[in-house]
């Protein structure tokens, strides 16, 4: 029942798509972009040197299809719901879905699609597939570690969204906090031992960005040691519980400050 | 015009009060645009072996630092305002008054600017802290050379998005011109990779185009590797035609608009 | 001073296919359907006058008000107002004008009106002495002066239409085109509203056009009404004359519910009793009311502007007038 209705939603969201024909193109190129800006400054790099950080050219590669990976998911499913939830806040439409009965966060998340982000997660293919040509193929172990924490690092971004949404219910006025988690999610684009000190511990503890992106890399790589998967997912955990409790108190609190 | 200049300082007042009202979501924005950071992080880790093509660590953070400034300083987003003016029709009551809309934008983007100093004041610390090195005092003539070219910069800036911004008198999709410009500029202006760290062909056309012109000159005056008389004509060049560019297109998008209708 | 000839708008509408397969063809071609706003309009209005545009939703009164601003390019006609082509958009022909829209602002959200003001100031070169007196006349006449330094979003809506009214006002414009001003409004408020406008008109001297929904707003500030229908001039002249030509009778309205009215000719009507009479007929029959219910309360109303306005497009509906207007 549920695949009907992801279905339906695909394509009214690419019906409305097609209706702008030239905006359809136009993604095309946003796509291409997109997957260029994040690829070429990697060329460029090594273009002067064989290693940064221990990672070679197509080792850094994976990390940045991955990125693009997490780019489709964030911007494709995440940011068009809860996004529109904070326009839901400050119009006060949030009331309406409030009244709904399923579980408000739930259908709240995965009502819209955009579908323009599907190139990125072409390209996001494209680069993984050329990443990999050069490398030693993974283990299958290597392969399902690597997609399990790209899952758990995709699950802890969204709960990190869904904490900054929150803030939008207290403070209306600093509702475009979204936008500067996407600006340090960008961090991420690279593989992680390019940072040093506490701002590696954030990236992977605080925004845990590189557990989407470097972490499954070096899964695949055969270089994930088992201390940080776990840790990974701990810190998975801890993020979707912590968005849960925020979002249940921030609920109760919006229900209650706007009767 | 003549009337434009003389009620500009006013415009400015307001929009200063303006800025502060919004202080909230203004300093969100300006961390938002902190990219020259995250590519530092990749280039300092590249250096770290030994510098590439000339560029150490130090070379490196200094880059970038003045870049985020450079970036800052030049802030524009007319082309949001534009695009959900023309949309709404919200344009139609600035439309009415007998002074051109873009003047009011203008001054809200310079009123930004002191903000942007402000939030960029610890950032910049912060670098200058994790690598004391890199401050360093500019010559007369290099400073003086800087803050033209700042000027230039900013009006490149602004009429880019402005001529971008127009477009939404015809089509929905501005936002997303501008963002594949957007990812150009991002690659040859200096804004990710420092033009002398380009391939020497890309590099050499780099240097004559509007991108370069709206960020990595200032930078390269200021720094001392771009030579200040050329790269000042370009710049000014380039404010020549985008800005002539905008004033026709302005009023034929105005034309349009009266046609269509909001 | 305001001349408009045969003022027409078309706008070319892209036509939509329903379904996916629709969608898809719509990549490759389009169609397109040409929708008739306004019609072969043509009126006159001297300096000085209060005219009301009046007709149903989508009837072109607001387009044709934008046409007159300059906001808007007629398809074919000719506007001229204060002697200027509205379109070109001159710098002096702006600095006469105000259009004052119910639904778009200009006042600046985050701050207070007072800031609005000196914008506008800057923006119109009012001189600042001129410009303290007209802001102080506009602020006893709006009572607004205890709103002057709230943030405009910590206003009601009827206190932010007030200080729109206001900024719309400070440079003297000698024509005033409001569309639908008291939309939104409590009753109060638009009583408010409708008397400041009718001052301006006695004291600055503007012209006045104004586009409403409400009947009220047309019974008490205009009496002349231009009625736009489908685009189309359907009538223009003084509103006295339309209601005589279209509801000439009276009604005789009892408050409270009395059986023994029924043979008189009143019927029951939420709580009251009325009967609707010729205006010849009004003495007769109150005599005998008041014979009927001696201590009834008694009144004699007009027919309601609806009323009259309704009967006016059921009659139009059933014969349309001939091409041209009234």
């Amino acid at each position: 029942m549920r695949s009907g209705l992801i279905l339906a939603l695909v394509r009214v969201a690419l019906m409305t798509a097609l209706q702008y024909r030239a905006s359809f193109l136009l993604e095309f190129f946003v796509g291409v972009g997109t997957t260029a800006s994040v690829v070429l400054p990697l060329v460029f790099v090594f273009d002067h040197t064989a290693s940064v950080a221990g990672w070679s050219l197509h080792a850094s590669l994976l990390v940045a299809a991955f990125f693009l990976v997490l780019q489709a998911m964030v911007g494709g499913l995440v940011e068009p719901n809860l996004g529109a939830l904070v326009e839901g806040v400050r119009s006060g439409q949030l009331d309406y879905l409030l009244l709904k009965p399923p579980d408000a966060q739930f259908v709240a998340s995965f009502q819209r699609v955009a579908p323009a982000r599907l190139w990125d997660l072409l390209g996001g293919a494209i680069v993984g597939a050329y990443a990999l040509s050069a490398l030693p193929t993974p283990t299958a172990a290597g392969v399902v570690t690597a997609a399990l924490l790209l899952f758990a690092g995709l699950a802890a971004v969204y709960g990190l969204w869904v904490l900054v949404i929150c803030t939008s219910f207290w403070f209306v006025r600093v509702d475009n906090l979204r936008y500067l988690l996407g600006a340090v999610v960008d961090a991420g684009r690279w593989p992680v031992s390019i940072y040093t000190g506490w701002v590696r511990i954030f990236l992977t503890m605080v925004v845990p960005v590189a557990l989407v992106t470097s972490y499954p890399a070096l899964a695949l790589l055969g270089r994930l040691d088992t201390g940080l998967a776990v840790q990974a997912v701990v810190v998975a955990v801890g993020m979707l519980v912590v968005s849960r409790v925020a979002w249940v108190q921030a609920l109760r609190q919006y229900t209650s400050a706007s009767s | 015009m003549i009337a434009a200049a003389r009620a500009f300082p006013t415009l400015l007042r307001i929009a200063v009060a303006e800025m502060v009202a919004y202080r909230a979501e203004m300093v969100i924005w300006i961390l938002t645009a902190t990219l020259p950071l995250v590519m530092l992080a990749l280039w300092n880790a590249a250096s770290a072996g030994g510098p590439l093509d000339g560029f150490g660590q130090a070379d490196f953070a200094r880059y970038f630092a003045v870049t985020l400034l450079v970036r800052q300083l030049t802030g524009v987003w007319v082309l949001w305002e534009l695009n959900q003016q023309i949309r709404t029709g919200a344009l139609s009551p600035q439309l009415l008054r007998p002074m051109n809309p873009l003047w009011w934008q203008f001054a809200e983007t310079i009123a930004a600017i002191p903000w942007r100093l402000l939030v960029l004041g610890p950032v910049l610390a912060g670098v200058a802290l994790w690598r004391p090195e890199i401050v360093f005092v500019p010559t007369l003539a290099a400073a003086a050379g800087f803050a033209v070219s700042l000027v230039l910069a900013l009006l490149v800036a602004w009429f880019v998005q402005c001529l971008f911004g127009i477009l939404a008198f015809w089509f929905d999709q501005s936002l997303g011109l501008f963002q594949v410009w957007f990812f150009v500029w991002a690659l040859l202006s200096g804004y990710v990779v420092p033009l002398p760290l380009l391939p020497t062909s890309v590099a050499a056309v780099a240097t004559y185009l509007p991108f370069h012109a709206s960020l990595g000159a200032p930078v390269e005056v200021l720094l001392g590797f771009a030579p200040v008389g050329p790269t000042l004509a370009i710049q000014a060049a380039w404010v020549a035609v985008l800005g002539a560019a905008t004033y026709l297109t302005w009023n034929a998008g105005l034309r349009r608009y009266g046609a269509v209708g909001a | 001073m305001i001349e408009v000839r045969n003022l027409t708008k078309t706008y070319r509408v892209p036509l939509k296919a329903p379904g996916f397969v629709g969608s898809v063809r719509s990549l490759f071609s389009r169609a397109y359907k040409d929708v008739e706003a306004v019609k072969d309009l043509s009126f006159t209005i001297q300096q000085g006058e209060r005219v009301g545009f009046l007709g149903p939703n989508g009837a072109g009164k607001t387009t044709t008000l934008k046409m007159l601003a300059g906001l808007l390019h007629p398809t074919s006609g000719a506007v001229t107002v204060l002697g200027a082509r509205p379109q070109d958009r001159d710098s002096a022909f702006l600095r006469q004008i105000t259009l004052v829209m119910g639904q778009k602002q200009q006042l600046l959200w985050d701050l207070p009106p007072r800031e609005t003001f000196e914008l506008n100031r800057a923006m119109y070169g009012i001189p600042r002495a001129e410009f303290t007196n007209t802001l102080d006349e506009l602020i006893s006449l709006l009572r607004i002066e205890p709103l002057l330094d709230k943030p405009v979003r910590n206003l009601s809506l009827g206190e932010r239409m007030k200080c729109e009214l206001a900024a719309a006002l400070l440079h003297r414009p000698r024509v005033l085109f409001l569309d639908e001003p008291t939309i939104g409004l409590d009753v109060e408020m638009q009583v408010q509203v409708r008397q400041f406008i009718a001052g301006i008109n006695q004291r600055f001297g503007a012209t006045v056009l104004l586009t409403s929904h409400y009947m009220q707003d047309i019974a008490a500030l205009t009496p002349r009404l231009l009625v736009i229908d489908e685009g189309r001039l359907r009538y223009d002249g003084a509103l006295t004359e339309l209601a005589r030509e279209m509801a000439p009778e009276r009604r005789v309205v009892v408050r409270s519910v009395e059986p023994a009215l029924v043979p008189l000719g009143f019927v029951e009507d939420g709580g009251k009793m009325i009967a609707s009479v010729a205006p010849e007929a009004v003495n007769a029959i109150l005599a005998r009311a008041l014979a009927a219910v001696p201590l009834a309360e008694l009144g004699v109303e007009e027919t309601p502007l609806e009323e009259v306005m309704g009967r006016y497009f059921r009659k139009e509906a059933a014969a349309p007038p001939p091409e041209g207007a009234a």
